[in-house]
């Protein structure tokens, strides 16, 4: 017995593998090589029958905050039991009962001086500077008491609380968050997820790029077998492309109204609504690219799709209620796709002319993929995975991954970009890659009749490798065993589709996987986020204790907690 | 605001108590330092979250502070559908769902609730059935769903995709996940044996399949997240499903913890690490742009009205769709009774009866019993001014809603007292009111009585306290005497307040610089609305409550009195001014 518990020991010691507790997304990243012993659940006495007591129903309240909705609901469900926004109507007062009245349907309103555009729709902005802390804890406070009074509907049972959050969050908006949810909702914990990894979890991915286009900014994050493990941003989002709608709406109401009339102004749920209903984004690039070279297969099929110009011009008619007064536009469909253009892609600027933070996106996609190590790039980018409010937006996912497709095909791999007489070597060496390319294809496809000719031996580098047999048999084997070869796919840009965070958090917290980042309720109301351990990774393999009949701690409890990416 | 005019807000107390997180950042704390001695600012919008009116508050006796929504814990007593009023047993709502799962829907376009019709021609009312809205005539027609029965329309509805197709229950699809597995493999083993064959035609016929729905995918991954998660733990010893020792493999686990050599040998096994989903039936779904190209070209084809508006979005189950034939009804949402603790002394506040049908409370401490009502009227303008001598004979109706700039108009603030001794009231107010127009505010009497909420008879039996002659507190000119109360009856007091209403725009001559652009500018929504912050005071002398005078008994007095006194701040809302 005695060795026994010294094997024991080590092997705790060695890595943190599985057995037995419940898994952790790290866990499974990492391959648990070492030997699997059974862990003794502390909780159960030496001489108590184990099973039983020790698996306490931890139940769950799955919430995904964002800039402008909530969503919650619970694990196993596929849909959030409710989204919830932060419009003008939820921030009146108790009693003001002003949106039932049938006038006010029809009324436009200002927005207030001074105000950016939709700011009264935010729950919360990353500047600070700009944000009252105490009224993004009203706002939350009344949308979480909404959420838990009318659509979760819990008995009084505390629950735990497993929370998606975007990875770069300031310290004081979080615990503005995890105030309410520990005071005003009584959580015994919180169990915090990045919502990249999350989205990726949707996806049944391990590894993936994602596009997470939300209101204020377009985040881009790599995610490594369940790790974030590069991050950019642009501002290029949703926040520009409803105030690039409105500017187009308001233009076209312009053009309707005799001179003399004020002056149309659309507001925010206005431009808002249109862009929802019917805004779209054009799937192809435009094809004024001249430098642009595609592989001869391919560019037919792209130049196929030029703007066929369609006679009579397809147009779409948008009433417009809350004008005065009432008023229907029609706008030319093509025009509808205006917007998403200039603001996501704005394909008229030279790069050069960018600031850091406002990249398009095929741009920004394409350098977080350039700036990734090669194994990474090369899994990362055939799992490209574009969520977030405006990846609704019709064509726009294809749109994305065509521009991404068509940048990669147009500088490879190369950091170095205009280098004076560098990017004519570059153009060199890519061409002959190309060449290269085609050379090849064609010889695989006249190899027969080569073959046929014995006395021209082929260059050793085109030569088929010997057969090994034991690497047949290998690969044989892992092919019954191990994952099926579409696991491994890479090298390509490839778009997979995702369910979105909250499914993710979803279904991480069906599967009773717990997160690197759980917050105690006592815990942080002794200490709040302080009280985190400055470590980034922190053990999740609870520690072995002795087995004592007084043990009394609970398997779950750790030393001490951590915040992880947040940290 | 939306109220008519005029209307009084209280603040609860939980807003200043609020303003001192340890959260805030030091620069914050400076500033709610700096704040502890300013106004309440009703155009805050911070405001909108602790303002109330009176009949939403409660109050807590223990506690002795008013109770709003924020600072009560709420617990549910039972759950009911308000459509049918069934209730319904908290394991239902557990495993069904917050949703009625009889036959109360509600349409998905204008929300009000369906009935179901028949759509049979003869007149004996059978089969088919439809939900149909009696308000906007939409109806499940419209998406291809007829019902059987007209009982039961949540189970059958479950059943039935748009279009009519039937929806695979949970069953179904983990059955056909299974089909489709074994398929797989046995073509990869049929392969292996093969060495390379030709992809089957079968992956033709799957890739012809419509796009997987947004629960098919869920259920997929869910279902391929667990095969994985259990193909890595499979060495669980305790683990309580296989605790008996009766199957063999749990036998030989225990086995083999006890012996070192086999362990050694088996341990050395790796298990692979999880991959990730390969095909469909994992829950991979590889972007298509035909679904993209799809959308565009029907957004093209039919146009706006085609398209569902943000709220009717949301308002659906999986708000993850675009076309109004996506469109499904949706099931009433349950409500709750719910019983309310006060969040610091955990009393409960107010309980309703557990009855659905009924709508008294076995226990509900209201802030209206215990919080003096502040209300506020315009002062007939006979009494006041020098009465113009056409109008004295027909008054006309005082309208709220355009109250003059700058000219002084005085109104009437009521104070009634709820509780049943006399107090002592002290009020304050800023001089001029916060925000973009700035009105200038008197209290003619900011310190008063009132009576005590005696029996309604005392009233008309002692007629010690007669009305005050409205003539003594009119000096000579027709102006109001300060410091003097306008009137008074047994529980109640009024007091005059003389307001001189801003002006909307900066007008020349006022001491205010008008300013170009500021001039030009327009006022936001309800900047024109006059809202004046009142601060109360109130002081009176009350029994010593039961629990503390239990205390007390030792030591003597029964009838002992102790002085209290409570403070908050009130918003009235006087008018609207009009524009010039």
């Amino acid at each position: 017995m005695s060795s026994l518990g010294g094997e024991r020991k080590v092997s705790a010691s060695l890595s943190r593998s599985i057995r037995g507790t419940t898994p952790r997304l790290a866990d499974l990243a990492s391959t648990p090589e070492s030997p699997r012993t059974p862990l003794l659940r502390s909780t159960s006495s030496l001489f108590g029958s184990p099973g039983g007591s020790f698996r306490t129903e931890d139940e769950y309240v799955v919430l995904e905050i964002g800039s402008r909705f909530v969503r919650g609901g619970f694990p196993g469900e596929s849909t959030p039991r409710c989204t919830l926004s932060f419009g003008l109507e939820e921030q009146r007062r108790m009693g003001d009962y002003r949106q039932w009245d049938p006038e006010y349907g029809h009324k436009r309103r200002k927005r207030k001086r001074g105000e950016e555009w939709g700011q009264d729709y935010e729950l919360y902005r990353l500047d600070l500077a700009q944000v009252d802390l105490g009224l993004v804890e009203d706002k939350f406070e009344r949308a979480m008491r909404e959420a838990y009074n009318k659509y979760f509907l819990l008995d009084t049972k505390p629950r735990r609380i497993l929370l998606a959050l975007p990875p770069k969050m300031p310290h004081s908006l979080m615990s503005t968050i995890l105030d309410v949810l520990f005071g005003s909702f009584q959580a015994p914990s919180i169990m915090l997820m990045s919502s990249p990894v999350l989205s990726t979890v949707a996806a049944g991915l391990r590894s993936a790029l994602v596009v997470d286009i939300g209101w204020a900014e377009t985040l881009v994050t790599a995610v490594s077998e369940y790790r974030e493990v590069h991050e950019r941003r642009t501002t290029r989002a949703a926040k520009l492309l409803s105030e690039e709608m409105a500017k187009l709406l308001n233009a076209a109401l312009a053009n309707d109204v005799e001179d003399g009339s004020p002056k149309a102004d659309v507001s925010f749920e206005e431009a808002d609504e249109v862009l929802t209903r019917v805004g779209w984004c054009k799937s192809k690039p435009k094809s004024n690219r001249n430098t642009l070279y595609f592989p001869a297969r391919t560019s037919p099929i792209l130049e196929e799709f030029e703007d066929a110009v369609e006679s009579p011009e397809p147009s779409v008619t948008i009433p417009f209620t809350r004008n005065t007064p009432p008023t229907e536009i029609t706008v030319p469909f093509a025009s509808l796709a205006k917007p998403a253009e200039t603001s996501l892609f704005a394909p008229g600027t030279a790069l050069n002319e960018f600031d850091d933070d406002e990249l398009p996106l095929h741009h920004l996609i394409y350098r977080a993929l350039l700036s990734l190590p090669m194994d990474v790039r090369r899994l990362c980018m055939s799992r490209i995975i574009i969520t977030g409010g405006v990846s609704a937006l019709p064509g726009l996912k294809t749109r994305i991954l065509a521009e991404v497709e068509a940048l990669v095909q147009q500088k490879g791999w190369d950091p170095v970009r205009s280098y004076g007489s560098a990017s004519a070597r570059h153009e060199q060496v890519l061409r002959q890659q190309r060449e290269i390319f085609e050379l090849r294809r064609q010889e695989g496809e006249d190899k027969v009749s080569e073959s046929l000719d014995p006395d021209a031996p082929l260059p050793a580098g085109l030569q088929d490798p010997e057969e090994d047999a034991i690497d047949a048999k290998l690969a044989h084997l892992a092919l019954r065993n191990g994952a099926p070869p579409s696991c491994s796919i890479g090298g390509t840009i490839r778009g997979v589709e995702t369910l979105g965070a909250w499914a993710g958090a979803s279904l991480v917290a069906q599967q009773r996987i717990r997160g690197i980042v759980e917050i105690e309720r006592e815990r942080y109301l002794q200490h709040g986020l302080q009280g985190a351990n400055r470590e980034k990774e922190v053990s999740v393999v609870p520690q072995r204790q002795s087995m004592g009949p007084g043990v009394v701690r609970g398997a779950g409890e750790r030393a001490s907690w951590t915040l992880g990416v947040w940290a | 605001m939306a109220q008519p005019f005029p209307y009084t807000y209280y603040a609860c107390d939980c807003y200043d108590s609020n303003n001192t997180t340890s959260s805030k950042r030091a620069s914050q704390i400076l500033a709610a330092a700096e704040e502890e001695d300013r106004t309440f600012d009703p155009r805050s919008p911070r405001s909108n979250y602790s303002l109330y009116p009176l009949e939403h508050l409660l109050y807590c006796e223990d506690c002795q502070q008013i109770r709003c929504p924020r600072c009560v814990l709420e617990e549910t007593l039972n759950w009911y559908c308000p459509s049918c009023l069934f209730e319904v047993p908290s394991s239902v709502v557990k495993s069904d769902g917050n949703r009625c799962t009889r036959n109360c829907y509600n349409c998905p376009i204008c929300t009000s609730p369906m009935t179901v019709n028949s759509l049979d021609t003869s007149n004996d009312n059978g089969p088919p059935y439809i939900l149909a809205c009696p308000y906007c005539h939409w109806s499940t027609v419209e998406i291809g769903i007829e019902f059987e029965k007209h009982t039961g329309i949540s189970s059958q509805l479950a059943r039935i995709a748009n279009g009519g197709k039937p929806i695979p229950t949970q069953k179904e699809r983990d059955k056909e996940r299974e089909r489709r597995k074994e398929l797989g493999s046995r073509k990869r083993d049929g392969r292996d044996v093969l060495s390379h064959s030709e992809d089957s035609p079968s992956t033709d016929t799957e890739r012809d399949d419509p796009p997987p729905s947004h629960d098919d995918v869920f259920s997929n991954l869910g279902a391929f997240y667990k095969a994985q998660i259990e193909a890595q733990t499979p060495s669980n010893p305790f683990s309580p499903h296989d605790i008996t020792f009766s199957s063999p493999s749990a036998y030989n686990r225990i086995m083999n913890l006890y012996s070192n050599t086999s362990s050694k040998r088996n341990k050395r096994q790796k298990p692979a690490p999880m991959r990730e989903a390969a095909s469909l039936i994992e829950g991979l779904t590889v972007h298509n742009p035909s679904a993209d190209a799809a959308a565009i070209e029907r957004i093209k084809k039919e146009g706006w009205a085609a398209t569902l508006s943000p709220a009717q979005k949301l308002t659906q189950i999986n708000p993850n769709i675009r076309f109004e034939s996506d469109l499904r009804p949706i099931a009433t949402l349950l409500c709750t009774k719910r019983s309310k603790r006060c969040r610091s002394c955990r009393h409960i506040l107010s309980k309703p009866e557990s009855k659905i049908t009924s709508t008294r409370y076995k226990i509900k401490l209201l802030a209206l019993n215990h919080i003096p009502r502040l209300s506020i009227r315009a002062l007939p303008s006979t009494a006041t001014m020098p009465p113009p001598p056409s109008s004295s004979t027909q008054q006309p109706q005082f309208n709220y809603n355009a109250l003059n700039s700058g000219i002084p108009t005085h109104f009437l603030l009521h104070l009634s007292n709820p509780l049943f001794d006399p107090i002592r009231v002290t009020l304050a107010t800023p001089s001029t009111t916060p925000g973009k127009v700035q009105s200038r505010v008197t209290i003619l009497c900011p310190q008063f009585e009132v009576g005590a909420n005696t029996d309604v008879w005392d009233d008309a039996l002692s007629s010690s306290l007669s009305p005050i002659k409205r003539g003594s507190i009119i000096n000579a000119d027709g102006q109001i005497e300060a410091g003097k109360i306008w009137d008074r009856g047994r529980n109640w007091t009024s007091v005059v307040i003389e307001v001189v209403p801003g002006f909307l725009k900066p007008v020349a001559g006022f001491g205010q610089q008008v300013d170009g652009a500021d001039g030009e500018e327009e006022l936001g929504e309800d900047e024109d609305v006059l809202e004046i912050p009142v601060f109360v005071r109130i002081e009176f002398e009350a029994d010593v409550n039961a629990e503390e005078r239990g205390l007390g008994d030792a030591r003597g007095s029964k009838g002992e009195r102790e002085r209290r006194e409570e403070a908050f701040w009130t918003v009235v809302g006087v008018g609207k001014i009009a524009g010039m």
